[in-house]
């Protein structure tokens, strides 16, 4: 017998002896709305139910999204805390793991000083567990060095995004507008497969009549239906966004009064870009002339249009110019601050935006504040209740640690929600660097690859077993719902954190006793920041179906759309960016004469972890594989399945090719998610770019080679 | 029940939710009655999901000598009853759009019942519930009939048709199922 929940005109299915919990979705920066559905007598989680009445996805779910509840009751979890003895983990009480953590801590910061223990975060976590792991790192340990996984997946949009607009919010403007749009420009997203519950906006804007432009080195289910594809060589974002830009300006499709009122460096950028003819272009993108001009047209004609990009374009040497160059194109045109307009980042990991704005990243403090500022330095210290003079300095990057880490610089890492031995590139160099630490903690609820290395492993929880706010990728701060209580003996990430802080010393700076708690304090010290969260509070959440930050005072709902009338600059004014085209950091030779481009496919999550254990995602997709055109096919006398071997300087990986048209000639993809030697970040490069510190993921030159039976 | 299932193929990202979501369905005992097809990998990602027609006059019913199949007031077209199947797997055979699948360990024929637990209470199937791109939707036949005219409008406005020699180019757009109620 069905009973049925009906909220606003829609009805949900309540099996027998169940209850439905409200919640979100785990993974991508969509954060779809879902129920989960719990038997009541044994408090098990035993299934999922579309939640209709979500305002942003309607009851949509990506088969990740659908299967995200098997990850909780799973008979891979980590129930207990494991200490490596001899080569092997051996299950722990709590108090033998916090006594060893304790005891290794206090002996290598007496013997090499604060700074010898590093912290690692991740952004797949609420952000009460992002700010605390920030406050953990500074006022628990005392250390300059902590970074995040997010500097890897979201740091060249938020270069961009400061350097053109002074602010980082991933997208300026609500979704729910998207469907009134007249052009879509996406650059180097597949979002169809990344993100598949925000194609519903795309294609319902489409049904009347809106165009696509997608520029994208493969004819992903994205480009397969966009209007015009530009299919770029990996790498050339920058001169394709200036190319674009010059037939802006050449056929006078810029809005004047808006870039004269709102803009600085236009006559810079007119420079700038008057070399970049679509013949230029053409040469440098590979892309065919005509598809340029028409693409340039279509944008440039639309009233109304939104670009967008994600890790294609922002994972590169360069990925802070792209980011600038292509929210500049939305500039030219005056859509920034406009109805159904703006620009967007596609955030990859699920709180891609709140996780980077309240304190994990080496530079930053909580709110968007700085630690170069010294003002900021003091508001924040006061919330905390240090001196400023107790905060640490500026830290590295995420793959600078590494470096550190090969100097003996960082001894110990606490590595939370992250799995950098996969996610990383250069990966036998990431694992090297972890071997030679004096000592490994990790949080995780599954033996990641990195868990594996470890010495000791704390059983942290999955989402379900805890509560608290995640900011989705429109920049809308959503509750997450405790489902049931943790597994075995896991325990959230911020439990954990206030055990390790209890030990060190510093209880009186953690005194939390839930979620709640931690996020009241995180409003205080966003307030005035950047991401000011202050305004942002449980309640008003549940009551308006999220509430999108800025939120500077209590009685302010939020900012659904930013840059209405002036930008986060000093001025006031949007930074039109003026950035030539620079060559990748390696380019093919005679020895490695091919692109590789690395991505995502529907089926697996980041570095695989949580969705490799899920028996339909792992049936659909259970290993990598070598994307070549038929033609590179032939010309290496190679059929459909074959292993084949390709490499670069840094590595070698076989896997199976996959022959299609949908990828350039010159060009091979293979998809991230798997780790030690099937893993396609063995190969890719560390070269970084200067201002975000991310890694070229996107663009590297390779050797392809048959092999022979 | 007054709704139909409606297929837009060229929404079809390929991302199998739909399949996913299938065994969540209440008595689908975790296993997937719908499918999702490549046209042909090598030329394009145009994928396709393939779910039963709920045909009006069903084949696989027809060809059932233990009457096993039954068909609701709504026409929906069920699973094998378990108490009538011999397992002689003629649906399988006589199916042909290759739906009803045979399960060796219990010895009987599944096959996509629309989700029939919750469609009868209008509540979309579950598969048509999480389609992240409305490549299959649940709804009203008015609705049908208006995107169908809509669709071959905005083709004629894009200049979309049918060319020989680019079969793969153009695919099937909607496919609408439905039944009398």
């Amino acid at each position: 017998m069905s009973q049925f929940l009906v909220k606003e005109g829609v009805k949900n299915q309540i099996r027998k002896g169940e209850k439905l919990v409200t919640t979100h979705c785990c993974y991508c920066g969509m954060q779809c709305g879902m129920h989960i559905r719990v038997d009541e007598k044994n408090n098990k989680v035993v299934g999922v139910e579309p939640r209709y009445d979500w305002v942003l996805t309607r009851g949509k779910m990506c088969p990740k999204g659908v299967t995200a509840y098997q990850t909780i009751d799973h008979p891979d979890r980590i129930k207990r805390p494991l200490i490596k003895k001899n080569g092997k983990f051996v299950e722990s009480s709590w108090d033998e793991a916090l006594d060893l953590i304790e005891k290794k801590y206090k002996e290598l910061q007496g013997t090499y000083g604060k700074d010898s223990i590093g912290v690692y975060g991740g952004v797949s976590m609420t952000n009460e567990k992002c700010y605390l792991v920030g406050k953990y790192a500074r006022v628990g340990l005392g250390t300059r060095y902590v970074d995040y996984n997010g500097r890897y997946c979201m740091s060249s949009a938020a270069g961009g995004f400061n350097k053109t607009l002074g602010m980082d919010r991933g997208s300026t403007l609500p979704w729910t507008e998207l469907e009134h749009t007249d052009t879509f420009f996406m650059a180097g997203t597949n979002t169809a497969e990344c993100h598949p519950t925000s194609i519903q906006w795309f294609w319902k804007a489409k049904d009347k009549g809106a165009k696509l432009i997608v520029a994208d080195p493969r004819e992903t289910a994205t480009a397969r239906v966009a209007d015009v594809h530009l299919d770029l060589l990996p790498g050339t974002d920058s001169a394709l966004a200036n190319g674009i830009m010059h037939l802006l300006i050449k056929h006078d499709y810029v809005d004047h009064e808006y870039v004269q009122e709102r803009c600085n460096n236009f006559e810079e950028l007119k420079e700038m870009t008057a070399k970049f003819t679509p013949e230029y272009t053409s040469k440098i993108t590979g892309v065919a002339v005509e598809k340029i001009i028409k693409a340039a047209h279509i944008f440039g004609k639309s009233p109304r249009s939104v670009v967008m990009f994600a890790r294609g374009a922002e994972q590169q040497t360069k990925g802070v110019d792209n980011v600038s160059l292509y929210t500049s194109m939305a500039l030219l045109r005056g859509q920034i601050g406009k109805f159904a307009s703006g620009v967007a980042t596609f955030t990859g990991q699920g709180n891609g935006q709140g996780g980077r704005e309240h304190g994990q990243k080496a530079d930053a403090l909580p709110g968007y504040r700085k630690l170069a500022n010294p003002k900021d330095v003091e508001y924040v210290a006061g919330v905390w209740g240090i001196k400023p003079e107790e905060m640490p300095k500026e830290g590295v990057s995420a793959y600078e640690m590494f470096h550190l880490m090969q100097s003996k610089q960082i001894r110990a890492l606490h590595v939370i929600c992250s799995n950098p031995v996969v996610s990383s590139p250069n990966i036998n160099y990431v694992k090297d660097s972890l071997e030679k630490l004096d000592f490994l903690v990790v949080n995780d609820f599954f033996l990641s690859e990195t868990a594996e290395l470890a010495d000791v492993v704390l059983p942290a929880t999955t989402w379900a077993e805890d509560e608290g706010t995640t900011t989705n990728i429109e920049g809308r701060v959503i509750r997450i719902r405790k489902v049931v209580d943790p597994i075995g003996e896991s325990k959230p990430d911020w439990e954990i954190i206030k055990l390790i802080t209890d030990r060190m010393g510093k209880a009186n700076f953690f005194p939390y006793n839930e979620p709640r708690e931690i996020f009241d304090e995180l409003r205080i010290a966003s307030k005035g920041g950047k991401a000011d969260y202050f305004g942002v509070t449980y309640e008003k959440i549940d009551e308006q179906d999220g509430v999108f930050w800025p939120a500077p005072a209590e009685d302010h709902n939020g900012t659904p759309h930013v840059f209405k009338e002036r930008f986060a600059t000093e001025d006031g004014k949007a930074n039109l960016a003026v950035c030539d085209w620079r060559e990748p950091g390696e380019v093919p030779d005679t020895q490695y004469p091919l692109w590789l481009t690395t991505g995502r496919v529907v089926f697996h999550y980041l570095s695989g972890n949580q969705t490799r254990r899920v028996g339909f995602l792992m049936e659909q997709c259970p290993e990598p594989f070598v994307e070549m055109h038929p033609e590179l096919a032939s010309q290496y006398q190679i059929e459909n399945g074959e292993r084949v071997k390709i490499s670069t300087p840094r590595g070698e990986m076989v896997a199976p090719v996959k022959i299609t048209k949908a990828i350039r000639k010159d060009t091979l993809f293979v998809p991230y998610h798997w780790g030690k030697e099937l893993s396609i970040n063995q190969l890719t490069s560390p070269a970084l770019d200067p201002i975000s510190r991310m890694p070229e993921f996107k663009v590297c030159a390779v050797k392809l080679e048959k092999l022979t039976k | 029940m007054n709704k139909i299932m409606y297929l837009e193929f060229e929404r079809c990202i390929g991302c199998r939710a739909c399949q996913a979501a299938c065994r969540e369905c209440g008595d689908h005992d975790a296993k997937e009655r719908n499918y999702v097809e490549y046209v042909d990998f090598t030329e394009s990602r145009q994928t396709f999901p393939m779910l039963c027609m709920q045909c009006k006059d069903p084949a696989c019913a027809r060809v059932c000598p233990a009457n096993a199949i039954q068909i609701t007031d709504e026409g929906v077209v069920l699973s094998a009853m378990e108490e009538k199947c011999i397992g002689c797997r003629n649906c399988t055979f006589g199916c042909p759009f290759g739906i009803p699948k045979f399960d060796f360990e219990t010895n009987k024929m599944y096959k996509c019942d629309m989700c029939y637990d919750r469609t009868r209470h209008d509540i979309a199937p579950m598969c048509a519930s999480v389609c992240p791109s409305d490549a299959i939707r649940f709804i009203d036949f008015d609705e049908m009939q208006q995107l169908r005219r809509k669709r071959t409008q905005m083709n004629l406005v894009e200049g979309k048709k049918p060319q020989e020699g680019n079969k793969w180019d153009y695919v099937p757009e909607f496919f609408g199922v439905y039944t009398d109620s």
